[in-house]
């Protein structure tokens, strides 16, 4: 079985981010690996070990992506394809799905596992949008993932009223949630033999899409500005004799808040 | 004027809250209003959706919609938003919405945006702000294309009661089950109890009920008051609570007008949770806890002796 | 008395002896290198002071009495060394006597009387040690065959020498010297059994025998003694008597300037390594020469296991079975260890590459049958243990069992890839924000909000740094402790700076958990910024910093002057900088931490700043000091769940919460959450307050 895995280059969520003047301030800023996205790895690199699949990782823009393609590697990805483009600076999840379709399609693919979103945009479109565009069966929130052969897996989601088990036939995509596995840390060894693994790199023109296809006239939507997110303020806090302090409390639930 | 299809949220034949907010949005914003709804023996919900606001009800009723199954909820989507000619498709804040509304949108070649918290109807189009990068940051995006296919966060926009609309029931085609993708089952973790995500109120319990006993007095209060029953992480990793019962970034995002969290410390990820509640009662032991940071009240108490006044305080102010 | 017959017996003994020590030595020299020659004098002093003055049993307040029931024995042995050389020239010569040592010197009448008191404290040790194996029973002990066998022997040697000067005597007194037998006579001394007091007590049991009967046991006594003394000899090598021998020698090449063997650095890119397999320990044959030597050494006394916090709370950490393991092991695989270490230096000398890779196959070949951690060492073991040292502390021949571990750890960690996985976490977070939480290391300042303290990157003109540690800047309970330091040294007026956003963790989780990798980038990283500073001395905030600035990051260029808080805020008392007042209520103790005190020696600034704000009196906890009893955190265990047994925080918690005071002191993050969440746990939270010293000094400045 041949599996392609989508990696995204997004900012480390766990650092403040400031907006000034309608943008983000880059300053001080860390890039890390997707955590969907490093699900999506270690997920493949199970299937590898599990049921000898090949696998190989795509990642769209970022520029220099090296370290998170390696580290990839390290955790057992075989091949990896980094495009990038000036064109690709804004792309959306509709730009995405068609360039990673192009991938998908020179590849072969029976399987595309990416993260159900990115930690930047939380978006959730691209892999579902991606299936669409290649004619494939896609299901999205995927929490376990059974090979039943070589044309049928079996996987999990998890849905609104429960967990849906789900037939899907290959070639297909699913995206996975953070609930699927804990991505294993690449161990010495994987690292250093990463180190030697070859980049497929690429632009656009290499990949045989045009600036248009991708560029500013492909763009669905756009981002016109950042704002700061508005930040829950701290109400009042009540110490005292607990029958007391919850009286009161009660009491303004009904008159201030008004919620009763 | 603009024109809005509403995704109706039909979970066991019953209408949710999130379809009367987004139909109030719409007649806010001045558009002409319509509905999609599918599953099987929904029919009968006509009137509700006319009652909540919608004009026409686009109704797909049939057995082989039974289980949610997203590429032929799709299709009678698109045949609904093609039919009424809607510029805006917006769904509410469900996992069957963020399956089905990238789909919608690559079929109608419509720019799609997820978890919405406002949009705006300019001179040059429409535009929608939502959050980005884990809730850190506001997003104002500018929709390029003629129609957008939107997932609305969940208590983003308010619900209005009164603006009854029109019935006007538009059957669908019935498309064919997805044979690529086959449902086999869904191992259901319906408990007959209250839909967090639909509850008005909820009570949350944490670290600080400890046990069983814990849980089960702070459960106590959730049926006073007939709210949702939540948790946090812990208890959930801890077995106390199932795993559904999560609020959290990796669980329910629940955004009710009354969320109580009782013995719950405010680790961030649960607040990414809750944080979009109207208003937030806080019970806990530690004065520094982080939870009195996005508190509207905050009650420093040992939860076991607060709860039973509690009970008591909100029987009196009920009455 | 029989030249013949002494000659054969020693030529006999001798050889077996000789080929057994060859054996023994060889191994040894067949094992990694280890450098142990410097500073002679400071190891003659630990000789002196340790092997010679028996200090770890005797100076011991625990076990006082066995430990000078042993330290007799050993005394004695040593006082009889010279006897032995005597009995073995008379067994050649007849009236056989030492120059200096003979009858006409003073100093041969004070060696005879010595050697015939110690013959009958032996005696009675030897007697005591039997009744305490047999009957006390303590737990530590291992009742085995051949503790009895060598008590018993210890017993016929002291029996056997006593009997032949009890014979002398009465064929000379009784029986009017019929064999002319030597003795000592000077005038001035007068007559040799007036100094043997214990030889004639001996005497007066076989009195009523005979003249001949009395030569035969002479005789019999003589040859029995010689015989029983070369049997033990050779039955040293053997078992765990071979410390008669070697532990002198161990004690001497014991580690200086650190309390064991620093943990190697390891060159990751080194292909060779990656190759034979030898980056961590792997397999038996990787152990140092000194590690062989302290498996040799292990008197399986038990102690180690006795003090372990691990085995204490039914972790399967046993350090005796641990020490026996890997000596059975290595034993096992001697021939192997041998011929495999001939081949390597061959390969060494080989230009040819095709017979190279013949002699590495061969090599390959010599493996042992078991893995090493697995089969002789199981991975539960390997992990419980939190580093603490109580086992080498208290070692009484200073095994260093640490490094053994730490060295498994990292074999397992970058070779097997076989680690407790539950270390991901803090491990990637180490890797992405320097700490373990995997906080935004954007926030590791956010503490010292408000409190006007000097960023590095403001200004870097600053007497000291002061290294706040992961803890110190990201954990709620903590940071109170590094408000309560910011406060001391500002009172002090003293010209300092934090790192901030620069400052990363030092590492020391991932190398305790054998994680070389991630310890050496985060060091590596730390000691570019501290360099690029130009820092010259560190107040650390926890012990474990301390321990990582101080001594493990000079072996990757980052030399500094680091000391405690403790030390550095004892050192302001006693310069007059800050003034204390005696104002806390309440009785106080001191929960010393393992890598304060045992790794750093670090004992009595704590208590002198402890007793200078203590109203109400300071208590030690029976477990104190250089016996402290771990919190259960170092070792990299704060990052994994205790699973197996009792948690160690709540034995100590326990321990504290039986002492009756109202604050229990520390002086580590580590310990102050442990014995905190322990108190917690107990419900006596309320009533006895874990508080930092720091916390502590804060509160009671003048």
């Amino acid at each position: 079985m041949k599996i392609l895995t989508t990696v995204k280059k997004v900012v480390d969520v766990e650092l403040n981010i400031h907006v000034k003047d309608g943008a983000i301030v880059e300053d001080g800023l860390q890039y890390v690996i997707n955590a969907w996205d490093e699900n999506a790895v270690e997920a493949a690199v199970q299937l590898k070990e599990k049921n000898n699949a090949e696998t190989t990782l795509v990642s769209l823009g970022g520029g220099d992506n090296a370290d998170i393609i390696r580290k990839c590697y390290a955790m057992g990805i075989d091949e990896g394809i980094h495009v990038d483009d000036p064109a690709l600076a804004k792309a959306d999840s509709a730009v995405y799905a068609n360039v990673l379709k192009k991938v998908v399609e020179k590849g072969g693919y029976d399987l595309v596992i990416t993260g159900k979103q990115a930690q930047d945009t939380d978006s959730g479109q691209t892999g579902i949008m991606l299936a669409e565009a290649l004619g494939y069966p896609c299901v999205s929130n995927v929490v376990s993932i059974d090979v039943l052969d070589d044309t049928h897996i079996k996987v999990s989601r998890l849905g609104d009223s429960g967990t849906e088990i789900i037939e899907l036939a290959l070639p297909g995509v699913i995206t996975v949630s953070d609930s699927i596995n804990e991505p294993r840390l690449p161990a010495m060894r994987g690292i250093m033999m990463a180190k030697k693994k070859k980049i497929d790199s690429m632009d656009l023109a290499g990949l045989g899409i045009s600036g248009a296809e991708a560029g500013s006239n492909a763009l669905k939507s756009e981002v016109v500005e950042f704002m700061a997110s508005k930040t829950r303020k701290a109400g009042r806090k009540f110490e005292g004799d607990a029958a007391k302090i919850t009286a009161e409390v009660v009491g303004l639930l009904a008159t201030e808040a008004k919620v009763f | 004027m603009a024109k809005v299809l509403v995704i109706a949220d039909i979970k066991q034949g019953v209408l949710k809250g999130s379809t009367l907010e987004l139909l109030s949005k719409a007649r806010a914003i001045g558009a002409e209003t319509a509905v999609v709804a599918i599953g099987n023996n929904i029919s009968s919900l006509a009137a509700d959706l006319a009652k909540a606001g919608s004009d026409t009800q686009y109704i797909a009723d049939d057995a082989g919609l039974d289980l949610f199954s997203a590429g032929p909820y799709a299709s009678c989507v698109v045949d609904a938003a093609k039919q009424s000619n809607a510029d805006m498709i917006w769904f509410g804040f469900s996992e069957g919405g963020k399956a089905v509304a990238p789909r919608v949108a690559a079929q109608l070649g419509a720019a799609c945006a997820t978890e919405i918290t406002d949009v705006t109807l300019t001179n040059g189009g429409i535009e929608i702000v939502r959050p980005a990068i884990a809730n850190k940051v506001m997003q104002r995006v500018k929709v390029n294309t003629k129609q957008l296919v939107a997932v609305v966060r969940a208590g983003a926009f308010q619900a209005v009661e009164g603006n009854t609309g029109k019935e006007n029931v538009v059957k669908l085609a019935i498309p064919a089950a997805d044979l690529k993708a086959v449902i086999k089952e869904i191992v259901s973790d319906a408990t007959g109890e209250i839909d967090l995500a639909d509850a008005d109120i909820v009570v949350s319990v944490g670290r600080g009920a400890k046990d069983q006993a814990g849980v089960n007095l702070v459960k106590e209060l959730a049926n006073d008051l007939k709210a949702g029953f939540g948790s946090s992480r812990a208890m959930v990793d801890g077995g106390f609570m199932a795993h559904n019962k999560q609020v959290g970034q990796t669980g329910k995002i629940v955004a009710p007008t009354l969320y109580m969290a009782m013995g719950i410390s405010g680790a961030i990820q649960h607040l990414a949770g809750m944080n979009g509640s109207k208003v937030i009662l806080a019970v806990n032991k530690d004065p520094e806890a982080p939870i009195f940071n996005v508190a509207d009240y905050g009650i420093v108490g040992d939860l076991f002796e607060v709860v039973p006044i509690l009970r008591e305080e909100l029987k009196k102010i009920r009455k | 008395m029989n030249p013949l017959l002494m000659s054969i017996l020693l030529i006999v003994a001798l050889a077996i002896f000789g080929r057994t020590m060859v054996q023994r030595i060889q191994l040894l020299m067949a094992l990694e290198p280890a450098h142990r020659t410097d500073r002679i004098m400071d190891r003659i002093k630990n000789v002196a002071i340790i092997a010679l003055g028996q200090k770890r049993l005797v100076g011991r307040k625990k076990e006082f009495a066995s430990g000078l029931m042993h330290a007799f024995i050993f005394w004695g042995f040593c006082v009889l060394l010279i006897r032995s050389i005597m009995l073995y020239g008379e067994g050649f010569v007849e009236g056989f006597q030492l120059p200096l040592f003979n009858e006409n010197f003073l100093l041969g009448y004070l060696y005879i009387g010595l050697k015939d008191i110690m013959e009958g404290i032996v005696l009675v040790m030897a007697a005591y040690a039997i009744f305490r194996r047999a009957v006390i029973k303590p737990e530590r002990l291992h009742n085995t065959w051949e503790a009895y066998f060598v008590l018993c022997m210890i017993v016929t040697l002291m029996v056997s020498d006593l009997l032949l000067d009890g014979a002398r005597y009465n064929l000379i007194t009784l029986h009017n010297n019929p064999h002319n037998l030597d003795f000592f006579n000077n005038i001035r001394y007068g007559h040799e059994f007036i100094w043997t007091p214990v030889s004639v007590a001996a005497a007066s049991l076989i009195s009523p025998l005979g003249a001949d009967a009395t030569g035969y046991i002479l005789m019999a006594m003589f040859w029995l003694h010689i015989i029983t003394q070369l049997t033990f000899l050779n039955f040293l090598p053997l078992g765990k008597h071979f410390h008669v021998i070697t532990s002198l020698p161990n004690v001497f090449l014991k580690s200086l300037g650190y309390p064991h063997e620093k943990t190697k650095v390891l060159d990751l890119e080194n292909e060779a390594a990656w190759e034979d397999e030898s980056l961590g320990m792997n397999h038996i044959h990787q152990l140092t020469w000194k590690q062989g030597l302290d498996l040799y050494t292990c008197t399986e006394c038990g102690r180690c296991k006795e003090v372990c916090p691990a085995f204490s709370t039914d972790k399967p950490l046993n350090l005796y079975d641990f020490n026996m393991d890997l000596k059975h092991e290595l034993l096992d695989n001697a021939g192997r260890v041998i011929q495999r270490k001939k081949l390597a230096l061959a390969l060494a000398n080989e230009p040819d590459e095709a017979k190279k890779e013949e002699i590495k196959a061969q090599m390959a070949g010599l493996k042992s049958e078991k893995a090493l951690v697995g089969d002789v060492i199981q991975e539960d073991t390997l992990w419980a243990c939190t580093t603490c040292r109580a086992c080498e502390e208290v070692c009484p021949v200073t095994i260093e069992h640490v490094p053994r571990i730490i060295a498994m750890r990292q074999g397992q960690t970058l070779m097997a890839e076989a680690y407790p996985k539950e270390l991901n976490t803090a491990l990637k977070g180490l890797e992405r924000n320097g700490n373990p939480w995997g906080i935004g290391y954007d926030k590791r300042a956010d503490w010292a909000e408000g409190l006007g303290v000097k960023l590095m990157a403001e200004d870097s003109d600053v007497d000291y740094l002061l290294w706040v540690g992961c803890a110190g800047s990201f954990d709620d309970r903590t940071k109170k402790v590094s408000v309560s330091l910011v406060k001391i040294l500002q009172k002090a007026g003293i010209n300092f700076a934090i790192l901030g956003t620069e400052e990363k963790c030092t590492g020391d989780f991932a190398r305790r958990a054998g994680n070389e990798m991630m310890y050496q980038m985060m060091a590596q990283e730390n000691i570019e910024t501290l360099n690029a500073y130009k820092v010259k001395k560190i107040i650390a905030a926890c012990p474990h910093c301390l321990n990582t600035l101080k001594h493990e990051y000079p072996q990757l260029g980052g030399n500094y002057e680091v000391v405690h808080h403790t030390e550095f805020i004892e050192g302001l008392v006693r310069s007059g900088k800050i003034k204390l007042n005696k104002t806390l209520e309440g009785a106080l103790t001191y929960h010393d931490p393992c890598y304060l005190g045992r790794y750093n020696s670090v004992y009595d600034q704590p208590r002198s700043l402890l007793s200078a704000v203590s109203k109400d009196g300071f208590k030690e906890l029976d477990r104190h000091g250089n016996e402290s009893f771990c919190c259960g955190a170092g070792g990299a265990r704060m990052w994994l769940e205790e699973t197996i047994g009792k948690r160690i925080n709540l034995a100590r918690a326990e321990e504290i919460a039986g002492k009756d005071v109202a604050t229990v002191a520390v002086g580590c993050p580590f310990c102050l959450t442990m014995v905190e969440d322990g108190m917690k746990e107990l419900g006596r939270e309320e009533d006895i307050k874990t508080q930092d010293i720091a916390e502590l000094v804060a509160k009671n400045l003048a």
